[in-house]
């Protein structure tokens, strides 16, 4: 490729600006390994203490039970909702096509701190509030769009000759989706299962609406934590979750590239 | 000559056919019996309906009227999946995630065959199609020649009962194209498989096929063998897509059309401004005012426009009475070229003419 | 809040028998996702709406009858007024800082390439796949009394300096959460920006500040315009950073729509800011299209 030469002053701002995006990243990895009781920076004595007190600390432990629960329980009904509706959107064409999807997508332009109003307004006269079920309902709201949006843009690419190939080899309609279609969705599928999973699973203004002193997900937990005392356990958790999202950022580079999934 | 109604019925027969999209006649009233173990070529130019008509009897596409009767039994109504045809289509449309092997199999595993069968089967097919050794590989890891003849190994394999090939060669460069050509044809053969090719390419519909369905605008021009088509063009479309041809205008009268003095024999019917076509290779040229007329040919006279030498073949643009007639002779050394300007005289057997109403 | 994916561009055909049951299959297939939509989208908005006409009582109970009540202390009392102001004032400051701040990464990624660029361009991602909240407790761990900047100052005998709990500490925060997007919609937005015709600009004498001023900037505006639509819209309606950085000493509508829902427990005026923050969204879309309109 014949690019620009990258001038050096755009190379020292560019630098310094990475900087500053990746340095509360960074700067919790230090504190994680704090010897002091609160947070200071830097830490004044070192240790490992921190960790094994995340796994002490009942609340965060079944937190994170929940959020881990509630992320797969999400990720597998967003896919089994999403696929058949992206589907039906892209492949059966029904009158007004367009329009569904954009009501489908929809929840994602309201603002979660909106939309979990609205959400909590609502539950709360179904008894879904403070429940699993609550929970699941409402991760779905926005899980969904992501799913619709990621699986009809993989439908709507995928090469239709090969289907019909497939049906006039003798495969049945529900033969060529098995056979033919989800395989050749795969990247797709990895993608959506991803993005749901990290959605769902770092989800906290919705949470917050739909929670209470019986049932917490794991980013309420921390961040009732660090409204309280900001202490090194945090830094610890945040550790861990980011080495978390890592895995599935690596398992998705593999399988489908992450960059392409994001940047079209 | 035989004519269209007292063809037997064939084991394809197709029946007013019809595909309208909206108020568009992509497909227009196609009527073709197919016998059992021919090759037949649709020929057209570009959005003539060959593929929707291939659609049509592959069953993607539903029709809006006709019969499609294979064999005795009708499958208008009848679901792709259930209709045993083999479709090779322009794109190969071989599934990528599956392996070579794998791709010519999926037909015989919808049908249940058993395991050993299949893998017997499918270990013929691909020696059928010369790709012996490439078993594991991925379509992505084939040549375009290769994908191609695994898209043919995996419609073969199935046995259809009518295979479907929507321009296979299309993609290929033309030495493979024409390896393709042959091979195709000899696997049919041998086979005895019936087989319509769809192409628009008139060297490959007339060199590989039994018979050749011209079509234009949806509509069937002429079904014939390549012979027959050549030789004896029903409109001034064949006339003019199967070989290259002068289009000339004349003026017909009383059963005769006249173009530069010379007097043609016209069809019954045909009067007033008519289209004489003529093969530029079945023109004889010579210099002007020929002392002894040969009895057997009809000839006009004109002056050379423009004179080509192109290696094989030498050719003159003549203008006869305004109109310019192309006149390709065979090199055969030797001959000196005649300056643009000079008279000349165009001479043809009365069989080589044709003469169809203006076109509309 | 990117763009819509695009639609399919060809027409789908379909095996003819199962276009002739396509009716019911359809249905079937979208029945799901239909009451997901409305129970959890449609109802809960419509309702939304609703809710802002019902009357509070200082029990925090409501009334269901339809009053202007709420709306009208909304717009009359100048605490919101501020509010209102403070909020549109404070998203535009981060939307600005955050423009400066992502432009130069993003330049940078447009013009690198390779394994390089991709690394880059997974440690843009990466922060927008880690939880707001592990990130807002970095930003704390930073900006707090013992935190690194303010142990590094007085390691040099500077007086710490108060970096949370107000408003600079929120829009520090905001604008390094939000950075990923607007790097991300500002990359979208280079597609047009040859190489070809910087050179161009060079070969006719134009120093790189002129280079950059006249033509990078101009031919990037619909890519800075979609960035800062949707970091504002991001700004306005964010909530973890504002509530943890701010700690309770900042208001904002998202914060404010937050504490009288679980705190004061007046759902009416919880809405009724609710609807306040979409109208502000539909401002800044209009803003946006006209924006465009004049650069394109
Ligand atoms: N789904 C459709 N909707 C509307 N018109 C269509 C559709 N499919 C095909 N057509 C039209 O029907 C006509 C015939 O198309 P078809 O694909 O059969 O042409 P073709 O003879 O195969 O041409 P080519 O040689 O270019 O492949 C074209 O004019 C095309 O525009
Ligand atoms: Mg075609």
């Amino acid at each position: 490729m014949d690019e620009r030469p990258i001038s050096p002053a755009l190379k020292i701002l560019a630098c310094a600006m990475f900087i500053f995006l990746l340095a509360p990243l960074i700067v919790v990895v230090p504190i994680s390994f704090s010897g002091d009781s609160y947070m200071m920076f830097p830490p004044s004595s070192w240790s490992t203490k921190w960790y094994p007190a995340i796994f002490a600390d009942g609340k965060m432990v079944s937190a994170f039970w929940t959020s881990l629960l509630l992320a797969f329980v999400v990720t597998v009904l967003s896919l089994l909702i999403g696929l058949p509706a992206a589907y039906a959107l892209v492949r059966l064409k029904p009158r007004g096509a367009e329009f569904l999807s954009s009501l489908f997508t929809a929840p994602l332009l309201l603002p979660t701190i909106v939309l979990g109003l609205a959400i909590l307004i609502v539950f709360s006269g179904y008894g879904l509030l403070a429940t699993f079920q609550g929970l699941v309902a409402a991760h779905l709201v926005v899980t969904l769009p992501y799913a619709i949006r990621v699986l009809s843009t993989a439908l709507a690419t995928l090469p239709i000759p090969v289907e019909e190939a497939a049906a006039t080899l003798g495969a049945s309609p529900l033969t060529v989706f098995r056979r033919v279609t989800l395989p050749m969705m795969r990247s797709g599928i990895v993608g959506t299962t991803a993005l749901c999973f990290l959605v769902s699973f770092d989800e906290v203004v919705l949470s917050l609406f739909m929670t209470g002193p019986r049932i917490s997900t794991l980013p309420v937990a921390m961040y009732h934590r660090v409204e309280q005392q900001a202490d090194p356990l945090v830094a610890a958790l945040s550790v861990l979750l980011v080495v978390l999202t890592l895995v599935v950022v690596l398992v998705v580079d593999r399988t489908s590239g992450l960059a392409k999934t994001f940047v079209k | 000559m035989t004519s269209r109604t007292d063809a037997p019925e064939g084991f394809l027969s197709i029946r007013s056919l019809t595909k309208r999209y909206g108020d568009f006649v992509a497909v227009d009233n196609l009527d073709l019996e197919v016998p059992k173990g021919e090759l037949v070529a649709f020929l057209g130019p570009s959005g003539c309906g060959k593929t929707t008509s291939l659609r049509m009897i592959a069953g993607l596409v539903p029709a809006t009227s006709g019969r499609i009767v294979v064999g005795g039994g009708d499958l208008t109504e009848v679901a792709t999946h259930r209709r045993d045809m083999g479709l090779v289509f322009q794109s190969y449309a071989l599934f990528p995630h599956m392996s070579v092997a794998r791709n010519v199999a999926f037909g015989l595993e919808m049908r249940k065959v058993d395991k050993g069968e299949i893998a017997k089967r499918v270990k013929e097919a691909i020696a059928l199609v010369h790709l012996t050794g490439k078993e594991e590989h991925r379509p992505a890891q084939l040549s375009g020649g290769q994908q191609q003849r695994v898209a043919l190994a995996r419609a073969l394999v199935i046995r259809p009962s009518i295979l479907l090939l929507d321009e296979p060669l299309s993609n290929l460069d033309a030495k493979l194209r024409d390896e393709m050509r042959n091979e195709i044809r000899d696997i049919q053969k041998r086979l005895g498989i019936t087989a319509i090719f769809v192409t628009h390419d008139q060297v490959e519909a007339l060199t590989m096929c039994d018979k050749v369905v011209v079509m234009n605008q949806g509509r069937l021009e002429q079904l014939g063998t390549p012979v027959e088509l050549y030789e004896t063009p029903k409109t001034a479309f064949v006339a003019s897509f199967v070989g290259r041809s002068n289009r000339l205008t004349a003026v017909a009268r009383n059963g005769a059309a006249e173009f530069a003095g010379q007097r043609i024999a016209a069809p019954a019917g045909l009067e007033g401004p008519v289209q004489v076509m003529i093969r530029p290779h079945r023109l004889g040229l010579s210099p002007a005012s020929p002392a002894a007329a040969d009895p057997a040919r009809q000839q006009v006279t004109g002056t050379v426009a423009r004179a080509i030498f192109a290696g094989d073949i030498l050719q003159y643009d003549v203008d006869v009475g305004g109109q310019i007639v192309s006149v390709e002779l065979a090199t055969r050394g030797g001959e000196s070229v005649i300056e643009p300007g000079r008279p000349v005289t165009l001479s043809w057997r009365p069989q080589d003419i044709f003469i169809y109403g203006a076109a509309a | 809040m990117s763009a819509v994916a695009p639609a399919a561009a060809m027409p789908a055909p379909l095996p003819a028998a199962e276009r002739s049951s396509g009716l019911p299959l359809v249905v079937l297939l979208l029945l799901p996702i239909a009451l997901v939509n409305a129970f959890g989208f449609l109802a809960p908005v419509f309702n939304l709406l609703r809710m802002s006409f019902y009357e509070s009582q200082a029990t925090g109970a409501m009334v269901e009858v339809y009053t202007f009540a709420t709306w009208a202390s909304v717009l009359r009392d100048s605490f919101y007024a501020e509010l209102i102001l403070n909020s549109i004032l404070v998203s535009l400051g981060i939307t600005l800082m955050t423009l400066v701040c992502s432009y130069p990464i993003a330049l940078y990624l447009h013009r690198s390439s390779g394994t390089w660029r991709t690394i880059l361009l997974v440690l843009v991602i990466s922060p927008l796949l880690t939880s707001a909240v592990v990130r807002t407790y970095g930003w704390v761990a930073i900006l707090s009394e013992n935190g690194l900047v303010n142990n590094a100052l007085g390691a040099i005998g500077i007086a710490p300096l108060k970096l949370m709990f107000n408003k600079t500490g929120v829009v520090i925060g905001l604008t390094e959460i939000l950075m990923p997007y607007m790097i991300l919609a500002l990359l979208a937005g280079f597609g047009r920006l040859d190489p070809r015709v910087e050179e161009a600009a060079s070969t006719l004498g134009a120093p790189p500040w002129k280079v950059f001023r006249h033509i990078v900037v101009p031919l990037t505006m619909p890519g800075i315009a979609l960035g800062s639509l949707l970091c504002f819209v991001l700004a306005v309606s964010s909530f973890i950073t504002p509530k943890l950085l701010g700690g309770g000493r900042v208001f904002l509508l998202a914060t404010e729509i937050y504490d009288q829902a679980i705190v004061t427990l007046n759902w009416p005026l919880a809405a009724t800011l609710s609807i306040l923050v979409l109208v502000i969204f539909g401002g800044a879309l209009v803003l946006y299209t006209r924006a465009l309109r004049a650069i394109m």
